[in-house]
């Protein structure tokens, strides 16, 4: 006991002089700085160094700063800008994208970048290899690929089975299985030889140093970079000398780690250590996700969510404020759409369908012959009115938003049951979503409106199961309307077809609720500049310096 | 004897084979379909159904069941449980890959357990405070009911975080080790301090420590000389229960320290449901206990003579 005290007393001494000597004043953002390695911790880690591989955040992250793509999305305006291509033109049927190339670009190896290595990239991506154990990890991304044209040395024609307008977005896309491009000795090497990662090259700001799995990845500044993306106004190499991307599964020893300043950024900051953080001095930076909201897709085809007004009710029926108020950050917003405010053609139905209106609520359910049951369920022909979701627990502020839905739905007569799991269970259960889940929450990485058409259209993710057995839904209008945002890169067309898209989800045939916005929360100390957040909410660190002496 | 040796080998020869076999039939038979598992759960719906189909028939998931279940065994028993789904690396050189930072910690804290265990049951032993005896006997009672996950924070928040004494995750050196090893020798040493205590106890009041105290021997010198030894025999029994207690502990202190190992390669396999990883775990794990039971059962007839007397009289048909 006395030897706790003890302890107890020293570290508060130790604490106290350290608070007192260590507070320098924090050096104002002035010119960038060259050198220094950025301690930066994160929750996962990568299991694979080959950033065409991995589907979790720190592979799309490290991917993102040691590979470049064709194309980088402005952020802020979704516009899709020159990369390594220079410039590109397509067929009106958006069926063919040519590419040119820049000329002056160099794998880490010193092999150039030209056509053949884009082909090369763009067949693997999508068609794997079995002999070499590589996956077909594009194949969703780039669907109905059918080749890629080397024109000439510089130019290359990538060509679809029907049109894909939303390829232009997918040549920046910068998220999970990324099109990221690799060397022609790397393509060759196995999945096994792509966990060398002195083995794995590409063109970007930043080469693989070591890798250690489960423990850290360690990326040090490419010499002769000079081809960020326009857009990005950097010139020249990385500030950076490193970066050191420390996985910290445990969230009070990342932020423990930020405050003592053994690393200088963290990324997957809790929402409850946000405030703390920003009150000891350390700067939150944030970007929504951009994609879709968190949403409630509906069982179009299951009992009581075949039921349109039980669908609109559940709209109308919960308190956004509340959620707002007592679960979300500032880093965080309630769901005004499907997609995510940042997403080209992005429309606000908070007014409309997305409102707080528990009386309308109750109004569609008594119409649709919904009464009060004995126990406050409604009930109809007998059945009660009990909606099962299964949802993923990866993000904390899942579960309580998704219970104060319940609470919320409980006073207008529906009853909101919530399976909330792990990411395999979620997996697991999904292949029975079809019968056995009223709703499945999810949310889906890209900005692009035409993330719409990849997760609900019928033909490809249809996430409301929309069938013969969809009553109260026109599935061909469903797939024509969301089928159109393929079909033009005109942004005021397109702009409208979005509208049209997200009218149908959400107002027509009301088969989602978008419930909030996820977002990525960075934490880091004063000292550190210019972490960038991409279209994809991905970061990149090329543009990334500390104040000397830190 | 010879027939107690090829009972006991068998008996852990069949608890491997089980072990692979209720995976395989848990991993591959059970669950989703094993090609959705092989892409971003988020994207699975939207892969199309074509690739799918390809990828099924590249990894053999459209062989019958039974074809499947021998291929695996068969190169299983020549250790090639397949390539983890998450990163393309083979299941065998994943789990060389970290095994030694697990061993490493888990034999270290055992150690550091071990001389914890002797110190508590030394000081009850010898000490003549009633009150000092009760306070070192309460010990291990309370060492096995502090959760690992709140002793390691606790540890980080005062060593590493506070003081600044010891790195707060990563492996850099041993200064990386110290705190992960006390806070995973804490739960594993209470068992073993327990049942040394108990049996320090017993053994302080036998026949012979009687004819060493007429003997005029000391205090200190029975102890060490005669109880310490007989007493040390029973702590064998428990190696299996240790592991155990090591193994899943391991996982919770490698996640709060952030250490490679295991325990969270464990973890990661099962949240990603990394079918070949996840089965090849399994396996090994059951190897190591199958292994560890055998040693001791194998060890006991030498140390003691009571029970090689049985084996002798009873041809093999041994109590144990």
């Amino acid at each position: 006991m006395a030897a706790a005290i003890a302890v107890v007393v020293i570290a508060g001494i130790v604490v106290a002089v350290v608070r007192g000597g260590g507070s320098g004043e924090a050096t104002a953002a002035g010119q960038p700085v060259r050198g220094g390695t950025l301690q930066f911790a994160l929750i996962d880690y990568q299991r694979s160094p080959d950033p065409q591989w991995g589907t979790n955040y720190a592979e799309s992250l490290i991917g993102n700063n040691i590979t470049d793509k064709l194309t980088w999305q402005d952020p802020a305006t979704g516009e899709i800008t020159p990369w390594l291509a220079q410039s590109w033109e397509y067929n009106s049927d958006l069926t063919e994208f040519t590419f040119h190339l820049r000329r002056d670009v160099t794998f880490s190896d010193g092999s150039p970048f030209d056509a053949e290595v884009v082909k090369a990239n763009f067949d693997q991506y999508v068609h794997g290899d079995p002999a070499l154990g590589i996956l077909p990890n594009g194949a969703s991304l780039l669907r109905g690929y059918r080749e890629t044209q080397v024109l000439d040395p510089y130019t290359v024609k990538i060509s679809f089975a029907q049109p894909l307008a939303s390829f232009l977005q997918a040549s920046s896309f910068t998220a999970n299985a990324q099109p990221g491009f690799l060397s022609l000795s790397t393509l060759k090497l196995s999945a096994d030889q792509r966990t060398d990662p002195t083995k794995v090259i590409g063109t970007g700001p930043f080469v693989y140093e070591s890798w250690e799995p489960q423990v850290k990845t360690v990326l040090a500044r490419r010499a002769g970079y000079h081809w960020s993306p326009p857009a990005l106004h950097h010139e020249g190499e990385a500030y950076l000398d490193k970066v050191v991307f420390n996985t910290i599964p445990e969230a009070s020893v990342r932020t423990g780690s930020l405050v003592s300043g053994t690393v200088d950024a963290t990324l997957d900051v809790g929402t409850t250590d946000e405030k703390p953080l920003a009150d000891q001095g350390f700067q939150i930076i944030h970007r929504g996700v951009s994609g879709t909201a968190i949403y409630f897709a509906f069982n179009s085809s299951l009992f009581p969510t075949n039921d349109i007004a039980v669908r609109k009710a559940i709209q109308l029926g919960w308190d956004r404020q509340a959620i707002e108020k007592t679960i979300l950050t500032p880093s965080y917003s309630i769901a005004k759409s499907i997609l995510e405010p940042s997403v080209p053609g992005f429309a606000d139905y908070s007014g409309s369908v997305l409102r707080y209106d528990p009386d309308q609520a109750r109004r569609l359910l008594d119409q649709a012959g919904w009464v009060p049951g004995a126990d406050g369920t409604r009930v109809k022909d007998g059945r009660k009115l009990t909606v099962k979701l299964l949802g993923i627990s990866n993000l904390v502020v899942n579960k309580p938003a998704y219970e104060s839905v319940q609470q919320d739905l409980r006073e207008i007569g529906i009853d909101l049951q919530l399976t909330v799991v792990p990411i395999p269970d979620y997996t697991a259960q999904q292949a029975k979503a079809k019968t056995d889940w009223n709703i499945t929450a999810a949310n889906r990485s890209r900005n692009d409106p035409a993330a719409l058409t990849l997760q609900f259209g019928p033909s490809a993710g249809n996430s409301t199961y929309l069938s013969a057995d969809s009553t109260d839904v026109d599935v061909n209008e469903v797939a024509q309307v969301l089928g159109k945002l393929e079909t033009t890169l005109d942004p005021a067309t397109r702009n409208a077809y979005a509208k049209q898209a997200q009218d149908i989800l959400l107002e027509k045939y009301a088969l989602v609720n978008p419930v909030y916005n996820p977002s990525q929360v960075i934490a880091h100390a004063p000292y550190v500049h210019g972490i960038v957040f991409d279209a994809q909410s991905r970061n990149h660190f090329v543009d990334a310096w500390k104040n000397p002496g830190n | 004897m010879l027939r107690y040796l090829a009972g006991k080998a068998g008996r852990a020869v069949f608890v491997v084979w089980a072990a692979f076999t209720l995976t395989f039939i848990l991993l591959y038979v059970l669950p989703a379909n094993p090609v959705d598992l092989l892409f971003d759960p988020a994207e699975v719906n939207s892969v199309p159904p074509e690739v799918k189909a390809a990828v099924a028939e590249s990894y053999g998931f459209t062989e019958p069941v039974l074809v499947q279940y021998l291929d695996r065994l068969g190169h299983a028993v020549h250790g090639d449980f397949g390539t983890s789904a998450q990163t393309g690396a083979s299941v065998a050189s994943s789990i060389a890959g970290v095994l030694p930072a697990t061993l490493g910690l888990a034999v270290g804290a055992l150690a550091l357990a071990l001389v914890i265990a002797f110190v508590i049951a030394l000081v009850a032993t010898a000490t003549r405070q009633r009150w000092l005896r009760n306070l070192v006997e309460s010990l291990p009672t309370a060492s096995v009911s502090i959760p690992v996950f709140l002793s390691g924070i606790l540890l980080l928040q005062i060593f590493a975080f506070r003081l600044g004494w010891f790195p707060a995750f990563g492996e850099r050196g041993w200064q990386s080790l110290v705190l992960p090893l006390v806070t995973l020798a804490i739960p594993v040493s209470g068992p073993i301090a327990q049942l040394l205590v108990r049996s320090f106890a017993t053994e302080f009041r036998s026949g012979y420590v009687t004819t060493s105290w007429a003997k005029g021997a000391t205090r200190a010198r029975i102890i060490v000389g005669d109880v310490f030894r007989n007493a040390s025999l029973p702590a064998l029994t428990i190696a299996a229960v240790t592991f155990g207690s090591l193994m899943v502990n391991a996982v919770i202190v490698e996640t709060v320290f952030a250490r490679k190992g295991l325990g969270r390669m464990t973890q990661t396999a099962i949240n990603t449901l990394d079918l070949p990883l996840v089965q090849g775990i399994v396996v090994f794990v059951a190897a190591a206990f199958a292994l560890i039971n055998l040693v001791v059962d194998l060890v006991y007839p030498l140390l003691d003579p009571r029970l090689r007397a049985t084996l002798a009289v009873a041809g093999g048909r041994g109590t144990r």
